[in-house]
């Protein structure tokens, strides 16, 4: 053994004794990993959310499009997709944390990240459950701030109906 | 006691987790060697890779739980080296001399020795010339004999950006080894 190697393992191994250095816990590892996953899908349901809410308020956008489109742009409200980007940002972000992301063809899985984000919202509001959720508990205030301004035109049960 | 000499990294690595704490210093042996020459080609100073290598030990050994054993332990240190030597670039930032004599340990007889040397400084020459894009991935694949997945595992990007960039330093390496013969 060269004298370079000796020293350098005397030193590292030195280094652990003397500044008291210990291993993380297997658990610090696992609730990380957990972290990750939640974190992720929280943001997905977020993303997904407010993709839905863009998609419901758009709704607005009925005849008389040139005029109700001056009307949507003053009253469309914009922190809804934006949200929904910056929660795409941040699922994107981790997503690249994941071991899998250099493996696979990390564009094509943000693509798919992104298309299944807005697929879900687009479903959610096709479906009419956030018609439905718009008349449940706390959901409703929530639908009617977004509805006050604007005219939907509800989907799903009971299509056709203000639901003011 | 299992014979350590017998052990794969990854069941050493178990070993060390479970009560061996002290046979880290089988995994620092087993490796010091390697991740020093490829810490010394990455930042081109001993000095500094020998504290990227250290500092590189003491994070592996306090993330060790951290390590899953069903992977390659090589892949997983080299990375942490990797890392490191890039932070270190980053906070030197600035060209950092070549090296004129890297202390490459032989027991081969001294006219081997010479050769070997010179090539190891003419190879180390045309390296250095190489932005570190391509340079990092053949020095892995030639002078680490890594594979390109093992290759893929420590730079973290896919087996064909690994091939791409392999062939394109092997074309760059003709080319820069060709003018410096010329010198």
């Amino acid at each position: 053994m060269s004298k370079i190697q000796k020293d350098l393992t005397n030193t590292v191994m030195s280094r652990i004794k003397r500044e008291h250095i210990t291993m993380k816990p297997r658990w610090y590892f696992i609730l990380g990993s957990l972290a990750m996953v939640i974190g992720l899908v929280g943001l997905s349901m977020l993303s997904i959310f407010f993709v839905n809410v863009t998609v419901f308020s758009l709704r607005a956008h009925g005849p008389m499009g040139a005029i109700r489109y001056q009307q949507l742009l003053s009253s469309f409200p914009w922190w809804a997709p934006g949200l929904a980007i910056i929660g795409l940002g941040f699922g994107i972000w981790m997503l690249k944390k994941y071991e899998f992301s250099y493996k696979k063809n990390f564009l094509l899985v943000i693509l798919g990240f992104v298309a299944a984000i807005i697929v879900s919202g687009v479903l959610i509001d096709y479906l009419g459950i956030n018609t439905f959720l718009s008349r449940q508990g706390h959901m409703r205030r929530f639908y009617q701030q977004v509805e006050v301004q604007n005219t939907t035109f509800p989907r799903g049960q009971g299509q056709g109906r203000l639901n003011r | 006691m299992p014979e350590i000499n017998i052990l794969s990294d990854e069941e050493l690595v178990v070993l060390i987790r479970t009560n061996e704490k002290e046979r880290f210093t089988d995994i620092v042996e087993r490796y010091e060697d390697k991740l020093l020459r490829y810490a010394t080609y990455l930042i081109h100073d001993e000095n500094k890779a020998m504290d990227v290598v250290q500092d590189a030990f003491i994070k592996a050994y306090i993330n060790l739980n951290g390590f899953d054993v069903k992977k390659k332990f090589s892949s997983w240190i080299y990375r942490i080296v990797h890392n490191e030597a890039m932070n270190s670039v980053k906070k030197y930032h600035k060209e950092t001399p070549l090296l004129q004599n890297a202390d490459f340990q032989s027991e081969e007889n001294i006219e081997q020795d010479f050769t070997r040397k010179e090539i190891i400084e003419k190879a180390q020459f045309c390296l250095d010339q190489m932005p570190v894009l391509y340079s990092e991935p053949i020095a892995l694949y030639y002078l680490d004999e890594k594979s390109y997945e093992e290759i893929s595992d420590i730079l973290r990007i896919p087996m064909g950006t690994v091939a791409t960039r392999v062939s394109r330093a092997k074309i760059l390496m003709k080319e820069i080894c060709q003018k410096y013969k010329k010198i």
